[in-house]
């Protein structure tokens, strides 16, 4: 076996290692121009962009050691998923560059990027491999490096709380399932997700330790995209840690790790497709009466604690659970129409809940709270910032005109479709329940007046152009979705079935 | 194969014995008569200063770390070792090439820790 | 009851003994030293199911080097606030109950499990077949393994320098 032939499928990963390679070395080597890195990693951000948008279309499995059986599957869900993560990633490499968090660490740049950069490789790896041994090991790459960044600004006992606590619930969550993957290994003889697939349709092997290990592996992908009841790290790690790497991790992260779960489930149980595309499951496990009951406890419980959060950030935290509820609502359908909904969702939700935390971030700079209370009549003092934290909170909560308002309509529409209207309509209620705490931040906006302070943000040129690279998108997608959808439709294909 | 393993258990056994019984031995058979200077703790003849158990310095961290991962490099350059001369008939080159590539990033931690001072001590 | 089943009830018999005076003893450096014990225990078991080159390197990286690591981050973190770091036991109601049914659910899946049977025979050394894997069907994997210990070097890294 020769696994050269099959470089050039995996041409992302190799130029973001060769990134995480440069970073390191440039770091060790021109110590004085730390200022360079940022721009090392939006490069290799770049060039890898480039060849994932050229493998779009592929539909190919990657180290292929006997028929059927790969390592990875470049296809056009990875391929998604991977823009996805890409284009975070460059958001958040220029939110780092004027965030003050980071900037107060002058001497460990070098160390921020390479893990950025490592987090990247790890999230490629785990969005498209087909192997629970590599599953495994991306996704402890990539909460290796989540760790070490969550708590980065190590004279912030903030963050240091943050790193520790994700360290204690990540370990565990990642022995437990690493415990589910041996079981699961126990009762197939293989690791390979295809070839669990066969033998499941073959023989009978229903019973308690088979269950158990579906649990426990779930285990492992609920504490990824932070699901109750594996959400407790969520406020936490969110509210510590520094705004950007909170911002990494309610985006980047929970799509790889719902990129992980949508493969996971549709690999190993698919038997068939129905009329209108609905999936036709082994019937070992019901995975949708399971979906269903975690995404309506999961949104239900963001959106209620959400209301008596006083930190922007942990009611963010809190509201990016809530979301984790709605997607997986998506995939709890079962359907190609469900996934299509949630690779909406996921593209809208990358917009808004960056830009988000980008506005947090800005005035947190400056007035160096993230407070409710301190963003009062901020929108008088600072227009252009408020304005654009209205657009952002009006499109989380999902009202038209704004992107938001999109995404939840495909949602709704999936799980109508799919005679879910119960659910439906409990998930209807719970954005009304979000509302409430969206609008709270602008009332302390705009309709609470503060005299005694006035604050005044001068916007660099750069800021201000990533402002509107995200707002844009969120009032254009508002409007002019049909590209966005489309898209999403050609990508929920898996290879392999 | 499990019967080369025999020897160790038996040596394992008999070092556990030997072990156990000359430490519970000295202490049913012998005398004690202990005193305050017999019970101090001992410490080249010097007077201790303070307690066993201080905090140590964070930089020990770092030099487990390193330990633990160039011991796991080992262990994966070991089976592949046992197994080169047959894999680069198979494979050729490229079997060189992956090892090679595993060690150059495992070295370049090496070279980050070494140039940003996690080797200083002051 | 032949000679190797004697040595395994011996082998598991050091790790549970071991393992419960680690989670029972109350003072982190002796719970440490235990725990050296159950990963020797662990190990013997190892060699038994003919799984050699495991049984290698859980001595060589459990007890020489996580130990290691534990015991330093005990000492690392003793005495910070005047408070000796000692284990206690609170809520053991509830403690006993989720772990009584987390054992149940275990048992009973270890027991009616349809384990995957493979025919008996003789163990053979298995660093060569690890070798030949390592390089041809996971050499991916053992690519990203290089890539994993460098993060983890850099974060540690991160962690200890000022």
């Amino acid at each position: 076996m020769n696994f050269t032939s099959d470089l050039y499928l995996i041409y992302p990963e190799i130029v973001l290692t060769a990134t995480l390679i440069v970073v390191v070395l440039f770091d060790l080597i021109f110590k004085r121009s730390q200022s360079w890195l940022p721009v090392l990693s939006l490069t290799g951000i770049l060039a890898a962009f480039i060849f994932v948008v050229m493998q779009y279309g592929t539909n190919l499995p990657a180290f292929e050691y006997s028929t059927k059986n790969s390592l990875l599957s470049i296809d056009n869900l990875s391929t998604y998923f991977k823009g996805i993560i890409l284009v975070t990633s460059f958001f958040i490499v220029l939110f780092s560059i004027f965030s003050s968090e980071i900037k107060s660490c002058k001497d460990r740049h070098g160390e921020y990027y390479s893990l950025l950069v490592g987090m990247m490789i790890g999230m490629f790896f785990l969005v498209s491999s087909n192997d629970l041994i590599l599953i495994y090991l991306s996704m402890e790459l990539l909460s290796l490096s989540s760790y070490v960044l969550s708590g980065f600004v190590k004279k912030s006992i903030r963050n240091s709380e943050a790193s520790l606590k994700y360290v204690i619930y990540g370990s565990v969550s990642s022995g437990i399932m690493l415990f589910g993957i041996s079981l699961l290994y126990g009762l197939t003889g293989t690791t390979n997700l295809n070839e669990i697939n066969t033998i499941l349709r073959g023989t009978n092997v229903i019973d308690i330790s088979f269950i158990l290990s579906i649990f426990m592996i779930l285990a492992g992908f609920g504490f990824k995209i932070s699901v109750v009841p594996f959400h407790f790290w969520t406020p936490d790690v969110y509210e510590g840690s520094p705004i950007t790497i909170t911002a990494y991790l309610s985006v980047a992260s929970k799509a790889a790790g719902f990129a992980v779960l949508i493969r996971f489930i549709k690999s190993v149980f698919f038997s068939g497709i129905s009329q209108g595309g609905y999936w036709n499951l082994l019937s070992y496990f019901d995975w949708q009466v399971v979906l269903v009951l975690i995404s309506i406890v999961t949104m239900t419980l963001g959106n209620f604690t959400a209301l008596w959060q006083d930190n922007l950030k942990r009611m963010l935290a809190y509201s990016s659970i809530a979301h984790a509820g709605y997607i997986l609502l998506g995939v709890a359908v079962l359907s190609d129409q469900g996934i299509t909904s949630v690779l909406i969702y996921f593209a809208i939700y990358m917009f808004m809940n960056l830009g988000a935390f980008l506005v947090v971030m800005l005035i947190a700079n400056k007035i160096g709270s993230e407070n409710i209370d301190d963003y009062r009549g901020l929108g008088y003092s600072i227009p252009f910032l408020g304005t654009v934290l209205a657009i952002f909170l009006v499109s989380l909560t999902g009202l038209p005109p704004t992107a938001g308002f999109i995404a939840k309509l495909y949602l709704f529409v999936a799980l109508v479709d799919a005679k879910m209207i119960v659910v439906a309509i409990i998930a209807l209620l719970n954005t009304v329940v979000s509302l409430y705490y969206y609008i709270r931040v602008l009332k302390n906006m705009y309709l609470v007046k503060d005299v005694i302070k006035t604050v005044h943000i001068q916007l660099k040129p750069l800021s201000f152009v990533t402002i509107l690279l995200l707002v844009i998108p969120v009032l254009l997608f508002g409007i002019y979705f049909t590209p966005i959808v489309d898209f999403a439709k050609l990508s929920i294909q898996i290879l392999g079935l | 194969m499990l019967e080369q393993y025999i020897p160790i258990f038996l040596v394992i056994t008999i070092a556990l014995i030997f072990a156990v019984v000359t430490v519970f031995a000295s202490k049913i058979f012998g005398p004690q008569r202990p005193n305050k200077s017999k019970i101090s703790t001992y410490e080249s003849g010097m007077q201790p200063i303070g307690t066993t158990n201080e905090r140590v310095s964070i930089k020990y961290y770092l030099v487990a770390m390193l330990f633990i991962i160039f011991d796991l490099e080992v262990i994966f350059i070991y089976p592949w070792a046992v197994q080169f001369k047959k894999l680069f008939g198979e494979l050729g080159i490229s079997v060189f090439v992956s090892m090679f590539i595993f060690l150059v990033v495992l070295e370049l931690g090496y070279l980050y820790a070494y140039k940003k001072g996690g080797f200083k001590w002051d | 009851m032949n000679i190797y089943d004697l040595i395994f009830y011996l082998f598991a018999a050091l790790t549970l003994i071991s393992a419960f005076f680690v989670v029972t003893n109350k003072n982190i450096v002796h719970s440490a030293f235990y725990l050296l014990f159950t990963f020797f225990g662990v190990a013997g078991i190892y060699v038994l199911l003919g799984a050699d080159f495991v049984a290698i390197v859980q001595l060589i990286v459990y007890v020489g080097g996580i130990l290691i690591l534990l015991l330093f981050g005990v000492m690392l973190t003793n005495k910070i606030t005047n408070v000796e770091i000692k284990t206690g036991t609170i809520n053991i109601f509830s403690a006993t109950i989720g772990v009584g049914l987390f054992a149940g659910v275990l048992l009973a899946a270890v027991l009616y499990a349809p384990w995957k049977v493979t025919l008996l025979q003789e163990p053979v050394s298995t660093t060569g077949i690890l070798g030949n894997l390592l390089m041809n069907e996971y050499v991916l994997v053992f690519e990203l393994l290089g890539i994993i210990l460098l993060i983890a070097l850099i974060g540690a890294a991160s962690i200890a320098r000022r």
